[in-house]
């Protein structure tokens, strides 16, 4: 074995040994009840994240996770299959679950927007409530079947996006910011006024139906119970996985390339003949789209939508998602989704605090720790067969 | 419309005008020396606002009763609690990220704007709750046709308008200005000629910090209500009105701030809508207008050295 | 010797100031045309002017024939002018190969589609381009071509310089405008780096090249023809040596001395 190969292979042995230890840390947070229990683990957990940060081991792990990527999503969703089993007939923890996917796949979305194209979307939270709203309407006025109603979601967040589209392909940085904050304020105001989308009361959603599969039935299987709740959490992960193979697959071509260029120097960018506009409407289309379509599945699995789930808070909690996680590397969100989300649901004293705590936490990654917990790697277009230094 | 109305209309948003020019300045300011947009400012001027409410509260427990030394008292600690809290972000949120991408600096500064918005709320006495403001100014007022103007109203417009003048003073006619403006032109040559950069900077922060905490108090003494996130709104309407005045440019600002409250006056009086939608349209505005004219009406003062 | 890029009238405005006055300036195929004058005088304005990140106010520029002064910079750049910048503009997160292909844009298939869901085809198009580039870099340093999958972060100043040069090459450009290349260089890899360009043009049939430059012994060394610029207008043209006896030229760079140490 030559010294590279033996080094990609622990690169491997780490990652998959990161997700294992996680999958047992998160199968302890969910199960633990007792506060000082859950308070225990999290401490073993922050011990055991630094000391693996010091050893370098999480920097092989993020090696593993970029240079096997095949590998290591088929046992990220073992692990996570056989966490899901293990609480089958528990609709929190699978409700909690689903809700992590779902918020790992708008922030995707948002992360080929950030993360490549360097447009910083401070709307998330719009254009997954208009993904909700749109499957709301459909769902409740027509028979349009569910899989084409959670299409359109996707597809109406894309087409309200192209709005946006003239002032964030004019204008950049700041300016760009200003516009989404504007247009992310304007949708939940413009929603809680108007009475035609529910009001500030909001819209309830009937359960999904894909070919005559109704996801809001608990299913039996050889005489287990199952909840409910774990017919959206398959349908919430084969969309995160669609969502990390589209984006990784962006990532390792020309067009990551270009979205690249553009977000480091648009100016050169547009002296070698790349085109700043076409890459920046891919990207944010393509972002707002995948949005849109986790939007649609959260209202469904909700039943419930209102005005105040898409705040501007929330799409600064999209925003922490993607900093936390490490911007440009679509691996991170996982993790940061996972803590930002189940964190709070867990310790309910904390809830009242958490836009407070997401910001100190924030304003502490930026200061001390800029690229995230797992920061972005070299583009590698083929890993693992290219000519190593 | 009768005169007593359209009179009113008019103080109405001169008043707002004013407030959002308060706001826009500082933006122009932060923006001068260091290129960079403060997030939070309109949450300082919310937290202006508070600290001005919390002294109030805290001197009249001490059991002064005086509506001068209260309202005297309300504006000192808006105006220097809210200069120190300028001066602490850009030491240690702004500067820091100096050589970071300007990205971050957005992201901290917005950041710090929800962490603001939080304190607040949580920990202000029922603070998730809109609180009273005291009504601390003279009464009486003037009677002219159909339209009444409080004297208490009038101090505070004329009160505004002064405090921004001072400013612009400051900037235009002091050794401080020249600093300012001297690391406006150009940082790097300014600290080679002996400015102390960081110093100036600080100040700047300060300076404008301080004008949005007052900002604040004339918000509160003219609506005698304010809540923990009236920042959000008003950070992005000032910021949207420096944009307007082309960033760096102090009286640029100032139009912008009295264009946005014109347009909001306007729009809320003649749109067939109720006033709900007022919001709606003012953040609409702000998108069509950044897709019309990116860099204000004004020109931006710099542009990009290839 | 027929005319490669010819500027006519060209001038370029900033507000009240006139950063280039009615430029007269013609480059023949093949020629290195070295461009000197003062700070400020308008060079990189010239660049800008011609690469189309500036507009023109009047008079026209001609690539081989057709007036290119209306397009937009991708277009003048898949017309075939490529360049370099003053101030470093490499993509310094990016590998090295990265940046190269940046310059190769117009020949990538960018289709979404293709880059997708066409993996196998994105991989033999990835193989030969890398292959590509890894000879383009070769022709420059065999060092560097080991270090193609490096972040361009991590190389010296001059191997930098080498790849903002090879990401201007690789699109095979009729034209290519170095903008001070030495810029913070020592003059040892100033000397090296000379070497290179030089022995690109060589290997490069038909390469022009305007060269922006404050070294007059770089200027002295590699160029066949010289316009001397002042207050956007060029007031001297001939071969080096005549340029630098020029009394207008001393003028110009009044306080600075003219050959040597620039």
């Amino acid at each position: 074995m030559t010294h590279a190969a033996r080094r990609d292979g622990r690169g491997w042995a780490t990652a998959a040994f990161t997700i294992v230890t996680c999958a047992v840390f998160l199968l302890l947070f969910l199960f633990l009840q007792q506060l000082w229990a859950v308070f225990a683990l999290l401490a073993a957990g922050i011990v055991i994240a630094v000391v693996a940060a010091r050893c370098g081991l999480l920097a092989r792990a993020n090696a593993g996770f970029a240079d096997h990527g095949r590998k290591t999503s088929a046992l990220l969703v073992v692990a996570l299959l056989v966490v899901a089993g293990f609480f089958h007939n528990a609709p929190y923890p699978l409700l909690m679950l689903s809700t992590v996917l779902l918020f790992i796949a708008a922030c995707l979305g948002l992360h080929i927007q950030s993360g490549y194209a360097g447009i910083i979307n401070f709307a998330g939270a719009a254009f997954f409530g208009i993904g909700a709203y749109t499957t709301a309407v459909l769902s409740a006025h027509t028979a349009i079947p569910h899989l084409p109603v959670l299409a359109a979601g996707g597809v109406m967040a894309a087409l309200i996006g192209s709005i946006l589209i003239l002032p964030v392909l004019r204008t950049y940085g700041y300016y760009e910011a200003l516009v989404t904050i504007a247009f992310g304020i304007l949708f939940r105001t413009f929603m809680e006024v108007n009475n035609t989308f529910g009001g500030p009361q909001g819209l309830t959603l009937p359960g999904l139906d894909l070919f005559g599969w109704s996801f809001n039935n608990s299913l039996s299987l050889g005489g287990i119970d199952i909840s409910f709740y774990m017919n959206y959490l398959l349908l919430s992960l084969l969309l995160v996985v669609g969502g990390i193979a589209i984006v990784l697959r962006i990532e390792r071509s020309w067009v990551g390339l270009n979205l690249d260029a553009v977000r480091l120097d648009e100016t050169a960018a547009k002296a070698f003949g790349i085109s700043v506009a076409r890459w920046k409407i891919t990207a944010f289309t393509l972002g707002n789209l995948l949005c849109g379509i986790a939007g649609g599945v959260y209202g469904m699995m909700q039943g419930f939508i209102s005005p105040a789930s898409f705040a501007f808070s929330d799409s600064l909690i999209m925003i922490s998602i993607i900093i936390l996680g490490g911007i440009g590397n679509p691996w991170g969100v996982i993790p940061a989704a996972a803590i930002i989300i189940m964190l709070p649901e867990k310790l309910q004293f904390i809830q009242e605090y958490r836009f407070l705590l997401y910001g100190i936490l924030v304003i502490l990654i930026l200061l001390f720790r800029p690229q995230g917990l797992m920061p972005r790697r070299l583009r590698a277009y083929f890993p693992g067969s290219e000519v190593r230094e | 419309m009768e005169f007593g109305l359209f009179a009113q209309y008019t103080f109405n948003g001169l008043m707002l005008g004013v407030v959002y020019a308060m706001v826009a300045v500082g933006f122009t300011l932060f923006f001068g020396v260091l290129d960079i947009i403060q997030f939070s400012h309109g949450d300082v001027l919310m937290a202006g606002a508070f600290a001005g409410l919390a002294s109030f509260l805290g001197m009249q427990a001490l059991g002064i009763h005086s509506p001068v030394v209260l309202a005297v008292g309300v504006v000192l600690a808006a105006g220097l609690g809210m200069a120190l809290l300028g001066a602490v972000v850009a030491k240690y949120f702004v500067l820091p990220l100096r050589s970071a991408p300007s990205l971050n600096t957005l992201l901290i500064t917005l950041m710090l704007g929800s962490v603001l918005r939080e304190l607040v709320r949580l920990f202000f006495p029922n603070g998730s709750e809109p609180q009273p403001f005291p009504r601390l100014l003279p009464g009486g007022a003037f009677h002219w046709g159909g339209f009444t103007l409080q004297y208490g109203s009038a101090l505070l417009l004329i009160g505004g308008a002064l405090t921004i003048v001072a400013v612009d003073l400051v900037v235009t006619r002091t050794k401080l200005g020249l600093a300012i403006r001297a690391i406006a032109q150009d940082g790097e040559t300014a600290k080679i000629m002996g400015i102390n950069f960081e110093r100036v900077v600080l100040i700047t922060f300060a300076l404008g910090s301080a004008l949005g905490g007052l900002g604040g108090v004339v918000y509160g003494f003219y609506y005698s209500e304010i809540n923990f996130n009236i920042g959000l709104l008003l950070g992005i309407i000032g910021f949207s009105a420096a944009i307007v005045g082309g960033l760096g440019n102090i009286y640029g600002a100032v139009i912008g701030g009295f264009l946005f409250a014109a347009l909001q006056t306007i729009g809320s009086v003649a749109l067939p809508f109720s006033s709900a939608y007022n919001n709606v349209f003012a953040f609409a505005a702000i998108i069509i207008l950044i897709a019309w004219k990116p860099t204000g009406l004004i020109p931006e003062k710099t542009s990009e050295r290839v | 010797m027929s005319e490669l890029l010819a500027c006519r009238g060209v001038t370029v405005r900033f507000g009240g100031l006139t950063a280039l006055d009615g430029l007269d300036l013609a480059v023949g195929r093949g020629q290195i045309l070295g461009l000197i004058g003062p700070n400020g005088s308008g060079k990189t304005t010239l660049f800008n002017a011609v690469t189309g990140i500036y507009e023109i106010a009047s008079g026209e520029i001609v690539l081989d024939g057709r007036d290119i002064s209306q397009l937009s910079p991708q277009n003048i750049y898949r017309a075939g002018i490529a360049r370099t910048f003053q101030r470093s503009r490499l993509c310094l997160p990016l590998t090295v190969f990265d940046n190269i292909m940046i310059g190769n844009h117009q020949r990538l298939d960018n289709g979404l589609w293709f880059n997708l869901f066409r993996r196998g085809r994105l991989r033999a198009q990835f193989e030969e381009n890398f292959a590509k580039a890894r000879l383009l870099v070769k022709t420059f340093n065999a060092n560097l071509a080991e270090r193609l999958f490096s972040a361009a972060g991590a190389l010296g100043m001059i191997d930098r310089r080498r790849v903002e040069i090879c990401r201007a090459l690789v699109s095979e450009p009729k034209l290519l405008l170095l903008d001070e290349p030495s810029a913070g260089m020592t003059r040892e890899e100033t000397r090296e780096l000379m070497d290179d360009i030089l022995l690109a043009r060589d290997r490069i049939r038909g390469l022009t090249i305007i060269i922006i430059e404050h070294e007059m012994s770089v200027i002295e060394r590699i160029t066949e023809h010289c316009a001397v610029l002042n207050y956007g207008k060029k007031i001297c043209e001939g071969a080096f040596r005549e340029v630098a006896a020029d009394l207008r030229v001393q003028e110009a760079y009044l306080g600075q001395a003219v050959a040597g140490n620039g």
